[in-house]
């Protein structure tokens, strides 16, 4: 029994060991597969945070970025604008205006509206209707007003610890101190439209920011523009503004000095008022533009004030159409296109000699069409200079019908016409030089010889801008250097440089002396003599040329809306010309009435001559016969 | 005791003992960062020091051998408190004068020293059926208790148990069985399941599978989350400096998303340097574990060591959006009194088993 037990207790025994040592054994490798767990998820994790912080890092700072930092642009104040006689014609002004932080009066947000509308002298419900509109679109604080005036100012600043959140801070804005004389040569800015923005995103431009719309603001936008300034803002979770962590400063514009002639402009607004029509004048020396105006025009600056809801209405739906550059849009050129056929026949050698003449007995008969001259009783027997002088159709059209019309529009285009003239902008026109392709691609129809005779006059498809034909006298006064017309000559840099704009030949156009010296003589005459007289100014040299356009058949003539456009574009000067200019009046009737005394008024402050009235009125009689066909 | 051994303990247990202080100032450091100098900073403050006072006191003093006797009693007074909480308070918090008390934390400890002590007296390497099942019984009632109330932190805490008693010695064939019966049952009852979720329950689904979509409401916390740890790139923010953090963005950044801060904070370095200190911690447990002289003492120390890893899983996968986001407290990051204590009390375990092991009568 005893053996038995003592075997028992041993196999007993000798099980338990068994199982320790068993258990010991397990639980080492249990302890490893707790180590490989623990040791596998540790890597996993810190694989994912290598993933979250190194590999995405800049798309979580990015993230972070956008959050937690405001950015509030500084606008860049836009470069000035001078003309060559060193007057400001644009500039910035700082302008005072009035924001509210919302965070800063929250709760008591109808009280201080309440006190700011007593100061303001506004209704309450109004300012406060703005206040919630505003408070939706803008991040932060809020414009209640702009361009305080110095009262406004003084009585906020005065109670500033009673306004709480209520901020006055200066900003800089355009201003265009001689409004709307200069609206079409310098253009106005207005805010950028989102489509823009989202192509300007790239360049800098802000949502807030203007943009060039017209002239030159439009065409030297990026010179103009300045690069914006940022503050960038801590703001918390609960859209609290916390401390600036950055600040570019803005980089201002680069300023423009520009070859118009200051005076020239304002006396070419003042002659235009009320009227519509362009004036263009450039200097014969190198194609710069002395004066560019066009009329009606808006006040530019209205665009940054603000216009109402009437005003808006009236100017964008006016059947005058104030935003159209008219120095730069295409009209049918009338006699003073005649110039240019004149060229072109003594360029084929139609006109020989100066005494060869034409009769003029009132009309010209080509097979059965007859075409009339605009003096119904005839000139007589006319040469070149007395036809250019009395503007004699049936003598151009003698020329025309000995030309060939693609040989004169090859002519026309010499000339310049029929092509942008290389100032750049883009509200420029063509104009229109038709010939045989153009009419057979337009009106699928062929070219009739009856048509060149009706372009030698300056009608039919024609169309030219006021700056072309300006260009075609300019190269006649200055013997056939053919500029490209520019308005900014220096651009001042921000590092103090300037850089100069040298004026551009775009060709040399070349005649025989003889022809030149008679084309010349023919517009003096003009002026002496013929149908410019009332541009006649006594020790001046002037020579130019009329022209009425015929917009619509004689029948209409009466109505006035329906009037002839008037051209003169003349040169000037006492020994060389010094201007030329280019003047028309929309339905102003005729070119020898209606523009050709513009131009002398132009002349005489461009030259600083004074003359007593008497004269002045005296010639304004003579000129009531004038031409008209 | 000679002086050379004496070298030799300190030798074995430095590094231990060293990365629990790290530990420690990163957690007073990372409150001191969201903080600042506020009554939290100082309470944080005083936990832990209270806790690395309590962790030397208790390490040297105390021997574990003697606590789980009168373990039970405690227990089951435990049990009858939380269900006097839950019937009359209904809340997983508990506040008493300035402490809140939070009491599932206290279930953590009572539960590794209640199913050590039971599986250390089998000396099978495989527990017995019978052992087993009172095992699961004293597991499983509290955690269906604190279930109503603590939805993830009873899944949690099922997890870690789960995967202690696993280790202890659940028979291989009954753990597949289980498994398998539990998701077969988990597939069955999931449309039930969630039918009954509280929206915020679920929305934390959401917020975890789609973070960018629902990123204004469910997705709110853990795209901050994952704003704040991109955003720190290698390097961190720096000192005080995150964005995230300072301007308010991240969410419950004294607690849940305390690692966020430590991420933005001091970059993937530190984020490296804590999970590899935390992970030398737990290296530190296992290692206990092997050597331990007896069987409590090596249960006690690899249940510390997984109780501690799945917290720490939990909380900062949570964050990174690897897991859904639970409400578990990261030891040492987080503030908290509960989980301060709860988590130096079990780590005065663990040292007082590595003490123990060179004083063994």
């Amino acid at each position: 029994m005893k053996r038995f037990k003592e075997d028992g207790f041993l196999i007993r025994e000798f099980f338990k060991t068994q199982q320790k040592i068993l258990k010991g054994i397990f639980w080492e490798k249990r302890l490893f597969w707790a180590k490989f767990l623990i040791g596998f998820s540790f890597v996993v994790l810190w694989l994912r945070f290598f993933y979250l912080q190194v590999v995405k890092y800049p798309y979580y700072f990015k993230k972070a970025k956008e959050r937690s930092v405001v950015n509030y642009v500084i606008k860049a104040p836009r470069g000035e604008i001078v003309t060559s006689d060193g007057v400001v014609v644009a500039t910035n002004r700082a302008v005072f205006q009035l924001y509210l932080d919302p965070e800063l009066i929250k709760n008591k947000e109808d009280e201080v509206l309440y006190k700011l509308s007593k100061i303001l002298g506004e209704d309450f419900g109004s300012l406060k209707e703005r206040y919630y509109l505003a408070k939706k679109t803008f991040l932060g604080r809020v414009l209640i007003k702009r361009n305080l005036n110095w009262d406004e100012v003084a009585k906020i600043m005065v109670r500033r610890y009673y306004l709480p959140g209520v901020k006055i801070e200066v900003e800089s804005e355009r201003f265009y101190p001689y409004g709307e004389a200069y609206f079409h040569l310098l253009g106005y800015i207005s805010k950028i439209t989102l489509e823009e923005y989202k192509i300007l995103k790239e360049k800098g431009y802000s949502m807030e920011d203007y943009i060039g719309r017209m002239g030159i603001e439009r065409a030297f936008e990026e010179r103009l523009k300045g690069k914006n300034g940022v503050i960038e803002i801590e703001r918390d979770a609960y859209g609290r503004l916390g401390k600036e962590i950055n600040r570019i400063l803005p980089v201002p514009g680069e300023d423009l000095v520009i070859t118009v002639n200051h005076n020239l402009q304002m006396k070419a607004y003042e002659l235009l008022k009320d009227k519509k029509g362009a004036i263009v004048a450039l200097s014969p020396k190198d194609g710069s533009i002395l004066a560019m105006v066009s009329s009606p025009s808006i006040d530019p600056q209205k665009f940054i004030d603000g216009f109402t809801q009437e005003e808006w209405e009236r100017v964008n739906s006016s059947p005058e159409k104030p935003f159209l550059n008219r120095a730069l849009q295409a009209y049918p050129p009338g006699s003073t296109y005649k110039i240019i056929t004149a060229i072109a026949a003594l360029k084929s050698g139609i006109v020989s000699s100066i005494n060869n003449t034409v009769f003029c007995p009132g009309y010209f008969r080509m097979g059965s069409r007859i075409f009339r001259c605009w003096e119904a009783k005839g000139h007589g027997s006319v040469n070149f200079i007395k036809a250019i002088a009395y503007s004699c159709d049936v003598y151009f059209y003698t020329l025309a019908s000995k030309l060939d019309v693609d040989y004169l529009a090859e002519v026309s285009k010499e000339w310049g016409l029929g092509k942008t003239t290389g100032l750049g902008w883009s509200e420029e026109k063509e104009g229109l030089i038709p010939n045989r392709a153009w009419k057979e691609k337009t009106f699928k129809e062929p070219w009739y010889q009856g048509e060149t005779v009706v372009m030698g006059i300056g009608q039919g498809y024609l169309l030219v801008t006021p700056l072309q034909m300006a260009r075609v006298y300019m190269a006649i006064a200055n013997g056939g250097y053919l500029y490209k017309p520019y308005v900014v000559k220096r651009i001042r840099t921000l590092d103090g440089k300037i850089i100069e704009i040298d004026p551009q030949i775009e060709k040399k156009l070349t005649l025989d002396q003889q022809h030149w010296n008679w084309i010349k003589e023919g517009l003096l005459e003009v002026v002496k003599i013929g149908t410019g007289r009332a541009a006649f100014i006594p020790g001046l040299n002037v020579a130019g040329k009329t022209g009425t356009a015929q917009v619509v058949s004689l029948a209409f003539k009466k109505i006035k809306a329906l009037e002839h456009h008037a051209w003169f574009v003349s040169y000037a000067g006492y020994s060389d010309p010094e201007i030329v200019s280019a003047i028309l009046v929309e339905h102003g009737g005729h070119g020898g009435s209606a523009a050709a005394p513009l131009a002398r008024e132009l002349y005489k402050s461009f030259f600083g001559i004074k003359e007593p009235e008497k004269i002045i009125s005296e010639t304004k009689e003579e000129t009531l016969s004038d031409e008209n066909q | 005791m000679k002086t050379s051994d004496i070298k030799e303990i300190f030798k074995e247990n430095f590094w231990g003992f060293f990365t629990v202080f790290i530990l420690a100032i990163f957690g007073i450091l990372n409150q001191w960062i969201v903080a600042e100098t506020s009554s939290i900073f100082w309470k944080n403050l005083f936990w832990h020091l209270a806790g690395l006072i309590g962790l030397i006191f208790l390490a040297i003093f105390m021997d574990y051998r003697k606590i789980p006797f009168h373990l039970v009693w405690y227990f089951y007074w435990f049990l009858i408190f939380i269900l006097f909480i839950l019937l009359f308070f209904k809340k997983r918090w508990l506040n008493i004068g300035f402490i809140s008390f939070q009491p599932s934390e206290f279930i953590k400890p009572t539960l590794i020293l209640l199913i050590s002590l039971i599986a250390s007296k089998e000396p099978n390497p495989y527990l017995k059926l019978k052992t087993l099942a009172k095992l699961f019984l004293i597991t499983f009632f509290p955690l269906i208790l604190i279930l109503p109330t603590d939805l993830d932190y009873a899944f949690i805490m099922f997890i870690m148990f789960a995967s202690f008693l696993i280790f202890i010695g659940i028979p291989r064939r009954l753990t597949l069985s289980l498994i398998f019966l539990g998701l077969i049952i988990g597939l069955l009852l999931f449309p039930i399941f969630w039918k009954n979720l509280k929206p915020h329950q679920k929305g934390r689904i959401y917020g975890y599978l789609y973070p960018e979509k629902y990123a204004q409401t469910w997705g709110y916390q853990l795209n901050q989350s994952l704003i704040a740890i991109g955003s720190g790139g290698l390097w961190g923010h720096g000192f005080k400096r995150g964005w995230s953090t300072r301007l308010h963005y991240l969410p419950a950044k004294y607690t849940d998303l305390a690692f966020a801060v430590w991420a933005e904070t001091w970059g993937f370095i530190g984020v490296s340097l804590f999970l590899v200190l935390y992970g030398y911690l737990l290296y530190f447990f296992i290692k206990i574990s092997n050597t331990a002289k007896d069987w409590l003492g090596k249960y006690l120390s690899l249940g510390v060591a997984l109780v501690l890893f799945w917290q720490a899983l939990f909380n900062i996968s949570g964050c990174a959006g690897l897991f859904p986001m639970t409400s578990i407290p990261l030891p040492f990051l987080s503030y908290g009194g509960s989980i301060t204590i709860s988590v130096y009390f079990l780590l005065s375990l663990v040292f007082n088993i590595a003490l123990k092991r060179y004083f063994f009568k």
